[in-house]
């Protein structure tokens, strides 16, 4: 995904931990982010995604390679001068790791105090962003006292609260239930159109990269698999660890009862099972509705999955009709001529 | 009454060793523990020709047995305070001996911080001093109090040694009047003001420690 307006660009990262073993956690990584952009790394646990975001934010030095944040490469930077870099860039952690010695107010101040800003200066600021994620009333709660995903909150607010620009995101959601998983999503998105903040997140939830990215890279032991944007990396999944990932979206089974009737021979009176598979730029066309039309055939509908990313409809629907030879074939070609994928599930007898 | 005034006399001995030994050995202990801490493999500073050392030399001497410390290190109380004797010249060993347990304390209570906030802090551009004072220290002010409170109750126990140097306060008393002079009466009326001093100290820790609890 080359860019004109780079944020961040990551090159060739190597990372190995020769304490724990000589294979290679990180291999040859490259990837950039343009600003404003949110891009999703995902992979199984023990990929590498937290090591690579370990390295985004200089908690682990690569082996080799390059990572440039505004045209800097910091992977070969002073101390001093590393230090300023990270103060532009915020994180968040999945263990939101506030402390809990300090207030809500105080936690948030505290990136503020390391930069030596007046009282009243912290005092705006702090408000400011705590308003911008919705706590402003939790300002003297302790961090023991909130839940899971205020706690979130606080840990966003203290990670943009000295204006970065970069937000890197470790495995934010996997300590909240899918509600406030939701919500902290949300935020991230209305912080991201607001402020044009660009995120970098990791996680193993194939939903969040829904929900959130816009661009996407598949981790897999240590390699990039594939990337691109969500919506040409899930419509058109080249890797078979994409492919997995993406069943949990897609519940790809058929249901239970039905698996059970189908039979692969088609008889007279039976009904054909058609799994359709929506991959690419078909939404916008009354399909189903137009085959009902035109060959004047009742088309049930058994179960289906569908959503969509960006413009794309995203999904499978699966569908019986009655087997009538050479007009299947038609329909089948019919519904393949509009990229929509289809597989032929058996006969069923109703 | 002679005998009051004695008991109260010895009390304030053994306050005025126990809290100025403690004030010094936070003065000097908190510093050594925090390098202790920020040298050894853990830390935020690795660097094992300063924890190496260090760490021996403080194990060392808390080997060493109280009383035999206290005679060790004559010399070098009388260099400081100009005499061996005397109340102010038993704090000298005991503030030695504060030092060198509230060094382990505060290495401890520091590594029981989650090693996630210090890492918060390195993303926040703050340098390990920072880190230690805005965040490390802070954060490790339950397991610290509630370690500094052992340490006093142990420099109680200590200071009844502070008759060998003539330090007086209720050990030394209790020694003195109570066993020598067989007054079992003065000797179980020490140990009772004992029990409640040890037990003063302990509720105020303990209440200290749960207000840094949260």
């Amino acid at each position: 995904m080359p860019s004109l307006n780079p944020h961040l660009v990551v090159q060739n990262i190597v990372k190995s931990f020769p304490k724990t073993g000589p294979e290679k956690v990180l291999n040859n990584i490259s990837f950039e982010v343009s600003k404003g952009k949110i891009l999703g790394i995902i992979g199984k646990s023990g990929a590498g995604k937290s090591t690579l975001l370990r390295c985004l934010n200089g908690l682990e030095k690569p082996d080799t390679g390059k990572i440039l944040f505004q045209d800097q490469d910091f992977t070969d930077l002073s101390s001093q001068k590393l230090r300023e870099v990270r103060q532009k860039i915020g994180v968040v952690f999945q263990s939101f790791n506030l402390l809990s010695t300090r207030t809500v107010f105080e936690n948030v101040s505290l990136p503020l105090e390391l930069l030596r800003l007046s009282d009243t200066e912290r005092q705006k600021k702090v408000e400011n962003i705590l308003n911008l994620v919705g706590l402003s009333s939790k300002l003297n709660a302790y961090p023991g006292q909130l839940s899971g995903g205020q706690r979130q909150r606080v840990a966003i607010a203290r990670a943009l609260v000295v204006d970065a620009t970069l937000l890197l995101c470790d495995e934010f959601t996997s300590a909240l239930d899918p509600h406030t998983t939701l919500e902290i999503l949300r935020l991230l998105q209305d912080l991201n159109r607001r402020l044009g903040i660009t995120i970098i997140f990791v996680t193993h939830d194939i939903n969040v990269v829904k929900e959130l990215a816009q661009d996407v890279c598949v981790l897999d032991q240590g390699e990039i698999v594939e990337q691109g944007s969500v919506e040409s990396v899930f419509t058109n999944p080249n890797h078979a660890i994409t492919q997995s990932l993406l069943s949990e979206l897609l519940k790809n089974d058929l249901p239970d009862f039905l698996q059970q009737q189908l039979h692969l021979e088609g008889k007279e009176n039976d009904d054909v099972v058609l799994k359709l598979i929506f991959g690419s730029q078909t939404s916008t066309k009354p399909l189903i509705a137009n085959l009902i039309q035109e060959w004047k055939i009742p088309i049930n509908i058994i179960s289906g999955n569908l959503d969509h990313i960006g413009k794309a409809t995203f999904g499978h629907l699966v569908v019986s009709l009655k087997h009538q030879g050479e007009s299947t074939e038609k329909i089948i070609k019919y519904l393949t001529d509009h990229q929509v994928g289809v597989e032929k599930a058996g006969y069923i007898r109703w | 009454m002679v005998m009051n005034d004695l008991l109260f006399k010895a009390l304030y001995e053994t306050l005025l060793m126990v809290f100025g030994s403690t004030g010094i050995g936070i003065l000097l202990g908190v510093p050594v523990g925090v390098i202790l801490y920020n040298t050894s493999q853990q830390g935020l500073q690795p660097c094992k020709k300063v924890y190496g050392p260090l760490s021996f030399l403080v194990n060392g001497a808390r080997s060493i047995p109280y009383i035999i410390l206290t005679v060790l290190l004559i010399p070098f109380t009388r260099n400081i305070i100009g005499t061996s004797i005397g109340t102010g010249s038993a704090i000298v060993p005991l503030s030695i001996a504060a030092t060198l347990l509230i060094a382990r304390c505060v290495e401890d209570a520091l590594r029981s911080v989650p090693k996630g906030l210090s890492e918060v802090g390195i993303s926040f551009g703050a340098t390990p001093f920072e880190i230690i004072r805005k965040i490390l220290l802070p954060e490790s002010m339950a397991p610290l109090i509630a370690g500094i409170t052992t340490v006093i109750i142990n420099l109680v126990g200590y200071s009844a040694m502070a008759g060998t140097v003539g330090g007086g306060g209720l050990g030394d008393l209790a020694i003195r009047y109570g066993y020598q002079r067989y007054d079992t009466v003065l000797v179980v009326l020490i140990v009772v003001i004992l029990v409640i001093l040890v037990q003063c100290i302990q509720m105020l820790g303990q209440r200290c420690t749960n207000h840094y609890r949260r």
